[in-house]
């Protein structure tokens, strides 16, 4: 194939940033073709360089890069060859660009319609007044039920979902020969994110625009793209088409994140967990409420949480699913006495009715480890000091020194021991993770709430997380109440799944019976069916 | 620590600033030992020098070498506007935190408080302190530190409440930790930056604050060679000797924009991102 009939054709690039610490390879020789009516999915884990390549693309490098080999072309082009005029005229009208957070890509002080109008006047030299009617049918194209309404709005006005289309219509609007797509559907929510995909796969057909899809979510990928090139520290190490490269990786690292993708079918634990009549949680008519009580009327504020009730046994792993704002996160801050709650709270056979009675025998019981572990770890304290708290806390190192006692722990997650004197800053976000998870352990819990654990986390590191949290289970049977937007990723590691939605309990099921049977409620079928499983068997 | 002198000094208000602070606190330490002579001997017959070899900057009305004056006021004022500042910073912070741990209807009453103390002019409510406690220096650095308090709280409370927010937080709450324990190690150290940053401006407003009070005859008291106080002594000679009121005047301007250069220079290298 000629390299003209390529819409996108990168030969040989090789990007550096310079730091202070010297220069950082971004891009290693990395070569990449699309041609017309394809999607190519450019597919890596955080800091592989992906990103790096779209705005390498855009040409809007960040100042301490240095472009040292390669070219990029567009239908022939050479992007590094132009001036800035040049480049502006290309953006927006040549190239397309769709980030990840739709809120941070639009304009807070424009109406939506203003923004589209805009962009249409800019780049296709339309009237005001031909580029709003243009607008409102690219509104009404993307799936946007009342884009007269949707015009006329803000963009805090409009939901995310509501916001990425109005993105994507823009993106569309100007007929860009190439559009660069940096993970659009991983701010949204799972069914909200399918019907996005959806709609991009629609669009893509129809106006056979190029499209690179960059993502670091394997499965998402293989449902949209025809080809996919795996990066991996800024060198590509595998490309092909994506039953290819999916069904037989011919590199090492493609096969170590075909296998950390979570499959409902592959279970981490043995399924059946003994059921005895002891409860650990008991947990009956939960309900948490949001927002202050008024001095007027009786404005109750929106619900985190109704009428929730659910049982626990010792050593038993629940996995709580359901979209954001579904209420389980506000279960686990109930659970935790961060959050005021009526209902009640059994837990080892002890009422809870406040959190009053939440006193150190019960914090010590009930342990959990949040979702990002950058926010979750003092950045000001030592890895010692974090992990020495809950033995000063609770008096658990017994006759051992706390020093050796935060050693053994740090074994136990399998961090080096040495790690004890290093602040947060200096470990990976696996690592960080690690010793959240290391000082909900060190208070020997009963029961350990994992809020997202996993999700702000790479692909290959939340598959070594969940063999850590699962290895640890089985040393000192802790139960788990886990909680996930991934359902696949809660089918493989749970006993018991409860389906949350706007605040309610829709369906409890074991795991067992949801693979045997399917699941009962339509909601549970509609997310099991949103989320993106791997093409490839 | 070191990284943040680093980049302190590559800004040139940083520089410049940490340059001024430095030599004023080699005054403020060693002033009375790098005296060339007895800042208190009054010798009636050198009065209303200019500068010259024997006293570098002039006598003043009594005799007694301005130099001297100058570098044992430098304790005097510096230390005690120093002193005033870290008592309304501590005050301050551990209000202003203590009242975003709080939360509610705390941190409700706490901060309508601490804005009707701020409504009030903080040189008027140093006045109305010392007017209450009579005068002398101690009671000077008391209504100042009294005067900051207010100003220091609020600040430290905007920061505490993103702090508040922070998962590490939730996580000390969770494990049933104290409110003590919250508030010192877990929120007060992360909110610190821009109490530094703050705190350091607030010095060139203590040190004026302090002169003035000691100018108005509030602050300390004569024979001290409190810079404030000289000024207002000079100020009866002025067109005897216009040396008299120069030097301790200048001090002051240097003291209050060399700790505003280095609050503009911490607050950029406190904070990487802007």
């Amino acid at each position: 194939m000629a390299t003209e009939a390529n819409v996108l054709s990168v030969e040989g690039y090789t990007l550096d940033y310079v730091t202070r610490a010297g220069p950082i390879r971004a891009l290693d020789s990395v070569d990449l073709r699309i041609a017309r009516g394809e999607v190519v999915g450019l597919v890596g884990e955080s800091g592989s360089g992906k990103t790096s390549l779209a705005w390498a693309i855009m040409r809007a490098l960040a100042s301490n890069a240095v472009e040292l080999a390669g070219s990029l072309k567009l239908s022939g082009q050479d992007l590094r060859q132009l001036g800035p005029g040049a480049v502006r005229a290309i953006r927006g009208r040549r190239i397309g660009m769709i980030f990840q957070d739709p809120s941070a890509s639009l304009n807070p002080t424009m109406t939506l319609g203003a923004q589209i109008t805009e962009a249409l006047v800019a780049h296709m030299g339309l009237r005001t007044k031909a580029a709003r009617e243009a607008g409102k049918q690219l509104f009404a194209k993307v799936g946007l039920s009342d884009p007269a309404a949707i015009m006329r709005r803000y963009p805090h006005e409009a939901s995310g979902g509501e916001k990425q289309r109005v993105v994507i219509a823009t993106a569309f609007a100007c007929r860009p020969e190439l559009i660069l797509f940096d993970e659009p559907t991983t701010a949204l929510d799972v069914i909200t994110a399918r019907q996005i995909l959806d709609l991009l796969r629609d669009l893509q057909a129809e106006t056979a625009v190029a499209s690179l899809y960059i993502s670091h979510d394997l499965a998402v990928v293989s449902r949209i793209a025809q080809r996919v090139a795996v990066i991996h520290r800024g060198r590509i190490v595998d490309e092909g088409s994506v039953p290819n490269v999916f069904t037989a990786p011919s590199d090492s690292y493609t096969r170590a994140l075909l296998d950390a993708v979570p499959k409902p079918e592959r279970r981490l634990v043995s399924s059946t967990v003994t059921m005895s009549e002891k409860r650990l949680v008991e947990v009956r008519g939960l309900t948490v409420r949001y927002g202050r009580p008024q001095f007027f009327g009786k404005s109750l504020g929106t619900a985190g949480a109704r009428d929730v009730s659910f049982d626990l046994a010792p050593g038993e792993i629940l996995g709580i699913v359901g979209e954001s704002g579904s209420g389980k996160s506000t279960l686990a801050r109930a659970l935790t006495g961060l959050a005021p709650f009526t209902g009640t709270l059994l837990v080892g056979g002890r009422e809870i009715a406040s959190i009053a009675d939440m006193d150190s025998a019960y914090r010590r019981t009930v342990q959990i480890v949040f979702q990002h572990p950058d926010a979750s770890l003092n950045p000001r304290q030592r890895i010692g000091d974090i992990l020495a708290r809950p033995f000063a806390l609770y008096g658990r190192a017994g006759t051992q020194p706390i020093r050796s006692a935060v050693r053994d722990m740090l074994e136990a997650v399998q961090l080096p021991p040495d790690y004890v004197d290093r602040f947060p800053h200096q470990l990976s976000g696996g690592e960080k993770q690690r010793v959240a998870i290391a000082r909900a352990f060190a208070a020997g819990p009963a029961l350990v709430i994992c809020d997202e654990v996993t999700s702000s986390l790479d692909v290959s590191v939340q598959a070594a997380v969940i063999d850590l949290l699962v290895e640890l289970r089985r040393e000192t049977g802790t139960a788990y109440l886990f909680i996930s937007h991934d359902i696949n990723l809660v089918r493989q590691i749970a006993h018991r799944i409860i389906v949350m939605h706007r605040g309610e309990l829709v369906e409890a099921i074991s795991a067992d019976d949801l693979a045997a049977r399917g699941p009962s409620h339509p909601y549970t079928a509609r997310l099991i069916a949103a989320v993106p499983t791997l093409l490839a068997a | 620590m070191a990284e943040v002198l680093r980049r302190l000094v590559r800004t040139p208000q940083g520089a410049i600033g940490l340059a001024i602070i430095a030599l004023v606190l080699i005054a403020v330490l060693f002033g009375p030992w790098l005296a060339p002579r007895d800042p208190f001997a009054i010798s009636p017959l050198q009065r209303y020098r200019p500068p010259g070899p024997v006293n570098f900057l002039g006598t003043d009305h009594l005799g007694r070498d301005l130099l001297s004056r100058v570098l044992h006021g430098a304790s005097a004022t510096v230390a005690m506007a120093i002193i005033a500042t870290l008592a309304g910073t501590l005050a301050g912070s551990l209000i202003g935190t203590g009242s975003a741990y709080l939360g509610g209807r705390v941190d409700e009453l706490m901060m309508r408080t601490v804005d009707a103390v701020m409504a009030i002019p903080s040189l008027l409510m140093s006045l109305l302190v010392v007017s209450m406690l009579g005068r002398s220096a101690t009671n000077a650095v008391i209504a100042i530190a009294i005067a900051f308090t207010p100003g220091m709280a609020r600040i430290s409370r905007s920061v505490a409440l993103a702090v508040r927010k922070q998962d590490y937080v939730s996580a000390a709450i969770a494990r049933g930790e104290g409110a003590g324990f919250v508030i010192l190690r877990e929120m007060l150290p992360n909110a610190l930056a821009p109490i530094i940053v703050e705190m350091t401006i607030r010095f060139a407003f203590s040190v004026m604050l302090f002169s003035t009070l000691s100018f108005l005859g509030l602050g300390a008291q004569p024979p001290t060679p409190e810079w404030g106080l000289m000024v207002s002594e000079a100020r009866r000679f002025m067109h005897l000797s216009s040396w008299m009121i120069l030097w301790p005047c200048i001090s002051i301007a240097l003291v209050a924009v060399g700790f505003n250069l280095l609050g503009d220079g911490l607050r950029d290298a406190l904070n990487p991102r802007t």
